[in-house]
């Protein structure tokens, strides 16, 4: 009876400590967010969440920033006003009308870069990828910050 | 007008526009920012493409804004940490910033190709807090551009990062290595 007991008892912790093991090995490894697989949050124009941004950062940031870093995966539709590279030899689209202050500054991957050699300036295009940061004006920088996105993609053009 | 001429005229012109003075304000839109933390149990890097700066060659002002949320680690879940409440909580503060000034700006030529050793004298504000830096910096002026790397150990204490326990309390430095890259041209 005694000798019962203490083999189910020995079992059941044995399972657990596999379990626990488990457990801390997957989330030791645990991959990162496919951005590109994952649902988008939000639609909406480069115009629309710069506005959004100049007209109260702290509702924007509190509406699209997520706590530990996997914030919102946002579609944005703009106008592409520049292109260029990022010391990381990465694509940078800005969407942004000529005639605004600040725009949506999307990286691309090293799997979706490719996609970049085939846009031209000017172009509306919609881009999907993680939102990092928000825009505004700084004042010790004395410029406008574009709203970040990283792990972008297009999807519309 | 004689062939010779025409191409004296054209050297002339480039050399002119290779030369283009880079006065004033000049931005970097994707500077590097990476830290490394060093301890017997793990080492731990994270890079960050997205940060912006200026560098104001007339006044010597420099400033970095960085988008905490861009850093990237190896590991997803240290990322999770990094972001999160109990240690740089990047909801609630989104940009650290450095604001500061190079104080030997005598010593920096803008106007000629070289390597420059600049004191960078300033500020840093993560989380909320604000202590005061003082670093050096190599400028590289070479064809048009400012390029600015810099190397420095910032004390997770002074911005009320500490830890008391767990995992992190082991293997994340006290003092972590923070480096910077940026590349300036006159926007």
């Amino acid at each position: 009876m005694i000798k019962r007991t203490t083999k189910i008892i020995s079992g059941t912790l044995g399972i657990g400590v596999l379990v626990a093991l488990g457990i801390a090995y997957y989330m030791f490894n645990l991959p990162h967010r496919d951005v590109q697989a994952a649902q988008i949050d939000f639609r909406l124009s480069s115009t629309e969440i710069v506005n959004q941004y100049l007209a109260d950062a702290p509702s924007a940031n509190d509406k699209y920033l997520q706590e530990e870093g996997d914030s919102k995966i946002l579609a944005v539709t703009g106008k592409i006003f520049s292109i260029r590279e990022d010391l990381n030899q990465q694509k940078v689209v800005l969407l942004k009308e000529a005639t605004e202050h600040a725009g949506v500054s999307c990286t691309f991957t090293e799997a979706t870069g490719k996609k970049v050699e085939n846009l031209d300036i000017g172009h509306t295009i919609t881009v999907k990828g993680v939102i990092r940061s928000g825009a505004g004006f700084d004042e010790d920088l004395d410029l406008y910050e574009d709203v970040i996105m990283e792990k972008c993609d297009v999807i519309e053009k | 007008m004689n062939k010779l001429s025409v191409m004296a005229m054209v050297s002339i012109a480039l050399v002119f526009m290779a030369f283009k003075p880079l006065m004033g304000k000049l931005v970097s839109k994707d500077a590097h920012i990476s830290f490394f933390s060093h301890t017997a149990l793990e080492d731990i890097t994270a890079n960050n493409y997205k940060v912006v700066s200026t560098l104001d060659t007339e006044t010597g002002d420099l400033v970095y804004s960085v988008p905490m949320q861009s850093f990237e680690f190896e590991k997803a879940l240290m990322q999770k940490h990094f972001n999160s409440k109990g240690f740089l909580n990047t909801k609630k503060f989104p940009k650290a910033k450095f604001t500061g000034k190079i104080t030997n700006l005598e010593s920096v030529d803008f106007s000629q190709d070289g390597t420059y050793e600049a004191a960078v004298a300033g500020a840093l504000n993560i989380k909320g807090e604000t202590k005061p830096m003082n670093e050096k910096a190599t400028l590289t002026v070479a064809g048009g551009t400012v390029s600015l790397e810099s190397k420095m150990m910032v004390v997770l204490a002074d911005y009320g990062i500490t830890f008391t326990k767990g995992k992190p309390s082991t293997n994340v430095a006290k003092e972590v290595e923070v480096t910077v890259k940026a590349v300036y041209t006159k926007e």
